[in-house]
């Protein structure tokens, strides 16, 4: 145990005196959570619209008002010479909105009305957004104005539970805080563990009586403990700048933090013990971790978009069971009730990296 | 180590010149080389270059570099992320049980968008599913519900929706309630069809295929990381172990130590591009609808920036881990606000205008222009233009610094 703690101690040493470093685990973290937090929002606010009407009623009038009325769509200024598609080619609108000539006309002698709507298809998701949200404009101006025929018999009643405003941010942060956890102390640790086989202190460590475990349970403890500053930090960031609170048990959390930081590191020293070089081992760390737990672990999408072979990866994916638990602990909060299987998985996965580090370290040993 | 005796060796330029360079037209193989050749015949630019060639060639881990982590990048980010919104889990509870309210249920479900969860049993019951995120939607048919529609009343569905993912929420609350009042509107007698029917049509882009979006964006993001790195580790390797002294030594000036050292990664940086869109065109089938003339000389505008970001991290580094390390610090921020995952249209205004001052931005509109919507310089100028000035700051900067150090 003593000797555990002093190659702990002997590590922050280290770590505090490259300066490079200690930005690293200390300001990146909270740059992440800034970027991450601000720049990720998939739904767009004022999507650029631009508006033909050929019928210049009233009631196109009226209709275009409405469209304009929620902050979704801002009206884009024509050229008067730019068709309905080459503005939207250009860029200048995502949308356009073409009124036929006998809109009204047609509207008031109660026949069907063709609107067309051109959508920028390239953005998929604004896409859909855009399609949506027209056709539920469309219907609530039949419907405050009458055009409705028929009253309506059937509505449904839309209740959003936990996040009624629909604020991206409450989706978005919780995920941002699992990522920067499964990326940063795994980093730091990895470059550890690696510098000591690349500068040959390894050998140095050979020489000694410390045994395989304790020299990688010490290494861990001290990219533990810094884990949990970062975790910390980026908590503070999280409820500061974001307005997150949590919900219900704080427990879950806890617990969950810390085996999943624990996992981020010793993930890091199994890095380190396999790689040639620092380089090596930061661009496999920035490859894996970051990608995973980025792409596969439900950060932006649903896992459940994620074709075969890959949705077999996001199993083992950490960063995906610790999001269920932040998302839980800030959003839903259910408690251990609903997140007590992922804290299972991610214990098991925890241990999996344990033993592949021992593994490693042991082979690190043979080698020389 | 071997490396830079063997360095040493073809070092001594102008001498040996008449040998080396025939060979290097055909290690390179580019007309480029050749061409530059005739042009600088004497010059101690060749045989830098050559140097260049030479040590790129040998440096396996520079070709892994190059062509592992674009590819696995290109295919995770175009399979792996896909906004689409379906088979999400409805659990329904039927109070009524009746014909019509069955109907309700089959409308709801015989689409894609939402696939039923048998398991809800009471409206605690489906409340609590959604609570704990076994199912996105939960609807609730009330008892009463065949006797209000019988009276001509207007009868009432709860709709229960998971909001904690905003995105998808706000997506499948749009298709419930289209579902819901297209249902209303056939039950019997059906209403005549509603005035005004919006009919959209999704340009560029019809089935609105998530990979045609990513794809695009990845492979700027992946020519940024990769030309960045590479360059800036041509550079500081030199630094690092010592040779950039004995280069200094020979004739030639920093000007062509640097342009020695940019032409080859120039020539596999354009490989790259040619990697990717192979990439993208054969595992993605993303259309190809503009010049591919224009996208290849824009391409390599911003290779010319990725190589200057590069330099410019080589002048801050002292070896090669910083480079890395300090990479991190300049590429998350360049990629996260460029537009390749999360649309530019969609961040904070702020974060918007921001986003001017990023080249990547820049060059993902022109690459999703040029592939997807088909347009020129008529319209992608402005953008051009602003790849043009990041070039020229930022390899004036980064060459003045780096001549500034080696003095």
């Amino acid at each position: 145990m003593q000797r555990i703690l002093a190659q702990c101690r002997k590590e922050l040493a280290q770590f505090r005196r490259d300066r490079l470093t200690v930005a690293l685990a200390l300001i990146l973290p909270v740059a992440t959570l800034l970027i991450f937090g601000y720049a990720i929002r998939l739904e767009s606010k004022h999507i650029p619209l631009a508006i033909q009407d050929w019928d210049q009623s009233w009631l196109s009038r009226a209709y275009i008002e409405q469209l304009f009325a929620t902050n979704q769509f801002a009206p884009v200024r024509r050229a008067g010479d730019e068709d309905a598609i080459a503005v939207i080619d250009r860029g200048h609108a995502k949308a356009t909105v073409v009124i036929p000539p006998d809109f009204s006309r047609r509207v008031e002698a109660k026949l069907p009305s063709p609107v067309q709507v051109l959508v920028d298809g390239s953005d998929v998701n604004n896409a859909r957004v855009i399609r949506n949200s027209i056709r539920a404009t469309t219907n609530y101006f039949m419907r405050v104005n009458d055009l409705l025929p028929g009253s309506e018999r059937v509505v449904a009643r839309v209740r959003l539970w936990f996040n009624p405003g629909r604020r991206e941010s409450l989706f978005i942060v919780p995920g941002v805080y699992a990522v920067v956890l499964a990326v940063f102390p795994a980093l730091l640790s990895a470059i550890a563990m690696v510098r000591e086989k690349e500068q040959g202190t390894i050998l140095q460590v050979y020489a000694s009586d410390l045994r395989p475990v304790e020299w990688v349970l010490g290494k861990g403890l001290a990219y533990f403990l810094v884990g949990q500053l970062e975790s910390v930090l980026v908590l503070t960031g999280a409820m500061g700048l974001f307005g997150l609170r949590l919900v219900g048990d704080p427990t879950p959390l806890l617990v969950g933090n810390t085996v999943f930081v624990s996992a981020s590191v010793l993930f890091g020293l199994l890095i380190g013990s396999r790689a040639s070089n620092q380089g090596a081992a930061v661009q496999a760390v920035a490859l894996i971790s970051f990608l995973t737990a980025l792409l596969l672990s439900g950060f932006i999408y649903p896992i459940s978009n994620i074709p075969f072979p890959l949705s077999l990866i996001a199993w083992v994916v950490p960063a995906r069971y610790f999001m269920e638990i932040t998302r839980d602990a800030f959003v839903r909060g259910t408690g251990w009730a609903g997140v007590w299987p992922a804290e299972l998985a991610l214990m098991g996965l925890a241990l999996l990296f344990l033993r592949a580090v021992l593994l490693a370290t042991q082979r690190m040993q043979l080698k020389d | 180590m071997g490396q830079t005796e063997r360095k040493g060796q073809s070092q001594p330029p102008g001498m040996e010149n008449p040998d080396p360079p025939g060979r290097g037209g055909g290690l390179s193989g580019a007309d480029v080389v050749r061409s530059l050749w005739a042009w600088l015949t004497g010059s101690p630019l060749m045989a830098l270059a050559l140097k260049e060639v030479r040590q790129i060639l040998r440096n396996k881990q520079l070709l892994f570099l190059l062509v592992f982590p674009p590819t696995i990048q290109l295919l995770l980010y175009g399979f792996a992320l896909n906004p689409e919104v379906k088979y999400l889990d409805l659990g329904v509870v039927d109070y009524a049980q009746t014909l019509t309210s069955r109907e309700l249920v089959a409308s709801l479900t015989h689409n894609q968008v939402f696939t039923l969860n048998p398991g809800s049993a009471s409206q605690a019951a489906l409340g609590e599913q959604v609570q704990r995120g076994e199912i996105t939607a939960g609807v609730v048919i009330p008892p009463d519900w065949q006797r209000q529609l019988q009276r001509g009343e207007t009868a009432t569905v709860q709709v229960l929706i998971d909001g904690v993912n905003a995105n998808t929420a706000g997506i499948a609350n749009g298709y419930i309630n289209q579902i819901v009042q297209s249902f209303s509107r056939n039950l019997d007698p059906p209403a005549p069809p509603a005035p005004i029917q919006p009919q959209v049509h999704f340009l560029y882009n019809p089935g609105l295929i998530s990979s045609w979006f990513f794809v695009p964006g990845m492979i700027g993001v992946v020519l940024t990381l990769t030309s960045s790195l590479v360059s800036s580790s041509a550079l500081v390797r030199e630094k690092d172990t010592g040779t950039l002294e004995q280069l200094l030594m020979t004739p030639a000036t920093a000007g062509e130590i640097l342009l020695a050292k940019i032409i080859p990664l120039f020539v596999l940086l354009m490989g790259d591009v040619m990697l990717a869109l192979l990439v993208a065109d054969v595992v993605f089938s993303v259309p190809f609808r503009g010049s591919l003339l224009l996208f290849l000389t824009l391409s390599g505008l911003y290779i010319f920036v990725g190589i200057g970001v590069g330099m410019m991290l080589a002048t801050i580094a002292r070896n090669q881990q910083q480079v890395v390390l300090i990479s991190f610090f300049i590429n998350m921020p360049l990629i996260q606000l460029s537009g390749a995952i999360a649309p530019v249209e969609s961040m904070p205004l702020a974060i918007r205008y921001l986003s001017w001052l990023n080249p990547l931005r820049h060059y993902i509109t022109i690459v999703r222009s040029i592939l997807l919507h088909g347009v020129g310089l008529e319209v992608l100028w402005p953008h051009v233009l602003a790849l043009a000035v990041f070039v020229v700051i930022l390899l004036t900067v980064s060459i003045y610094r780096f001549r500034r150090q080696l003095s």
